[in-house]
């Protein structure tokens, strides 16, 4: 049954094949955006999760500060709530830090010893607006020197303002990409429903037909139906594997570009699953588009009979 | 040995009316198992509503249109498709699938009624030597003349073994030789214990196929309206 009803699909087609490209070219369009807004949208996650979970915070010791001591600040802080991943960083660590920052000019690395970099503590807050009161309380910690932020970045004063400044972009990027796949996905739509709609419109005839020799409802719909989900699905492999091939060409330069965030998976599983739950969603929602547009078309030529 | 033959069809006081104008007033017949029946009158007599009343494309005002043992008038929009399923149909003007080829046409009947595609093959075979189409098996209706696509036309009626055949001036299209051929046809179906119900005014084929006539007039069973002719 389903041969007969794909040859008709098919068939439809080579009839009618500018409106089959129309249909098709306008729905790639749309997943090939909605792919790349999909990677955009997780990208950009990334790096916000990245920003916000470094260490916000580093609490510099005094020297001469004894072990217990630091256990016991520590023990403090990791019993906050607010606090998480607190990291003790002793005089040699900070060294070995320094020495890895300047490793392009061994000559800095060789001239400085560890004690003149302060033992500390590293720790992150759960929400950037708790930062400035937990900063105020370690600060009167005895033990505590100084209390600091992570490197500014982008002329930024603190590390708050980075992340809060990467949120508004991420959200503005989010909804403009969002906004652009939802024109394009009512463009496709309406594309859809023209190219049925004028299908029903060229086969009334044979409708007709259909219906004085005992075709059911679903049989007449069938090949209609058909039509519009490889419509939709080829639209979905084009536009997904137009935009894969267009992450993967550009890759290497954004990787290099971002360095060590990780705005892109860089082992190959890692990156196919990405992409595969794209396709999925996408497929899913190619589906969605083609049955409702189909199934909106069949009933609005019905009802004009 | 006498053996009673089951009705297939019943029109019972069947009235139907188009706006004002009365299509058919109280036309009463009843046609049996394997029989061949003509409906005749003149154009507009009411002749192709009989035929739509039978199939269910429209119902009656008041009467009851009863087709093999079904109330017709009681058919829901879900259950109509099955219905018309068991009948075969023959139309003047073809109705074939322009572009399909004359065995896409018949497979297409085939898929309609759920028939498994393993028989498809087999069905169309049959079906297309039985009305001398074999060797046109791959043509498309365009490249053939009007016998050869009301043969299509019965071919396809045929290949789902429908309880009867409606004919809608099958013959109205054709040359008298045509016609003769596409006839003989219907006659050997006939032989074969399939009911014809055949809606036509073409007076030499009425002469020359002796069969029971139900001749409408007006809407109207004619005074002597339901005869056998001999």
């Amino acid at each position: 049954m389903s041969n007969i009803h794909l040859k008709t699909a098919f068939g439809y087609m080579r009839r009618a094949p500018f409106q089959a490209a129309a249909a098709v070219f306008v729905l790639s369009l749309t997943f090939f955006v909605a792919t790349l807004v999909s990677i955009l949208a997780y990208s950009s996650s990334q790096l916000l999760s990245y920003f916000e979970s470094r260490p916000q915070v580093i609490a510099f010791l005094k020297d001469g500060t004894s072990d217990t001591q630091v256990g016991d600040l520590q023990h403090k802080l990791a019993a906050n709530s607010i606090i998480k991943d607190i990291k003790y960083v002793s005089k040699e660590e900070a060294l070995s830090i320094y020495k890895k920052a300047t490793s392009d000019n061994p000559l800095l690395g060789q001239l400085v010893s560890p004690s003149i970099f302060p033992a500390s503590l590293e720790f992150s807050v759960t929400d950037l607006s708790f930062a400035q009161n937990i900063i105020d309380e370690v600060k009167g910690e005895s033990i505590v020197d100084s209390v600091g932020f992570t490197a500014a970045v982008g002329g930024e004063s603190n590390l708050n303002d980075v992340v809060s400044r990467l949120k508004t972009i991420t959200t503005y990027v989010r909804l403009g990409g969002i906004m652009f796949t939802g024109v394009l996905t009512l463009a496709s739509f309406v594309v859809l429903l023209i190219t049925i709609t004028m299908r029903m419109a060229t086969r009334r005839e044979e409708i007709e037909i259909l219906n004085l020799i005992g075709a059911t409802k679903s049989f007449i719909r069938s090949p209609i139906m058909l039509e519009a989900i490889i419509y939709a699905a080829v639209g979905v492999f084009v536009g997904w594997i137009l935009a894969f091939i267009a992450v993967l060409y550009s890759a290497p330069t954004l990787v290099s570009y971002f360095g060590e965030i990780p705005i892109l998976p860089r082992d190959t599983p890692g990156i196919l699953s990405v992409f595969g739950i794209i396709l999925g969603a996408e497929l899913l929602g190619g589906m969605i588009l083609a049955v409702s547009g189909s199934l909106l078309a069949i009933s609005r030529v019905r009802k004009t009979r | 040995m006498s053996h009673e033959k089951k009705s297939v069809i019943r029109f019972d006081k069947v009235t139907k009316k188009f706006g004002s104008l009365k299509a058919l007033d109280e036309v009463s017949f009843q046609i049996e198992d394997g029989e061949f029946v003509f409906i005749t009158g003149p154009s507009g007599a009411g002749k192709t509503t009989m035929l739509k009343l039978i199939l269910g494309e429209i119902s009656p005002g008041s009467g009851e249109v009863v087709v093999d043992g079904i109330n017709v008038k009681n058919l829901t929009e879900k259950e109509l498709p099955y219905f018309r399923q068991k009948i075969g149909i023959v139309f003047q003007d073809f109705k074939v699938l322009p572009e399909r080829t004359v065995s896409e046409n018949v497979e297409v009947a085939l898929a309609v009624t759920g028939i498994l595609e393993s028989e498809w093959l087999e069905r169309v075979k049959h079906v297309l030597k039985l009305v001398g189409l074999s060797r046109q098996a791959e043509l498309f209706p365009s490249q053939l003349s009007g016998g050869e696509l009301q043969r299509v036309s019965l071919a396809r009626a045929l290949s789902v073994n429908p309880k009867f055949i409606l004919a809608d001036e099958p013959t109205g299209n054709l040359d008298w030789e045509t016609s003769d051929a596409i006839m003989q046809l219907f006659e050997k179906i006939n032989k074969e214990g399939k009911t014809i119900i055949m809606a036509t005014h073409n007076l030499e084929i009425i002469k020359k196929y002796k069969k029971r006539e139900i001749h409408i007039v007006d809407g109207r069973l004619a005074p002597d309206g339901d005869k056998i002719n001999k």
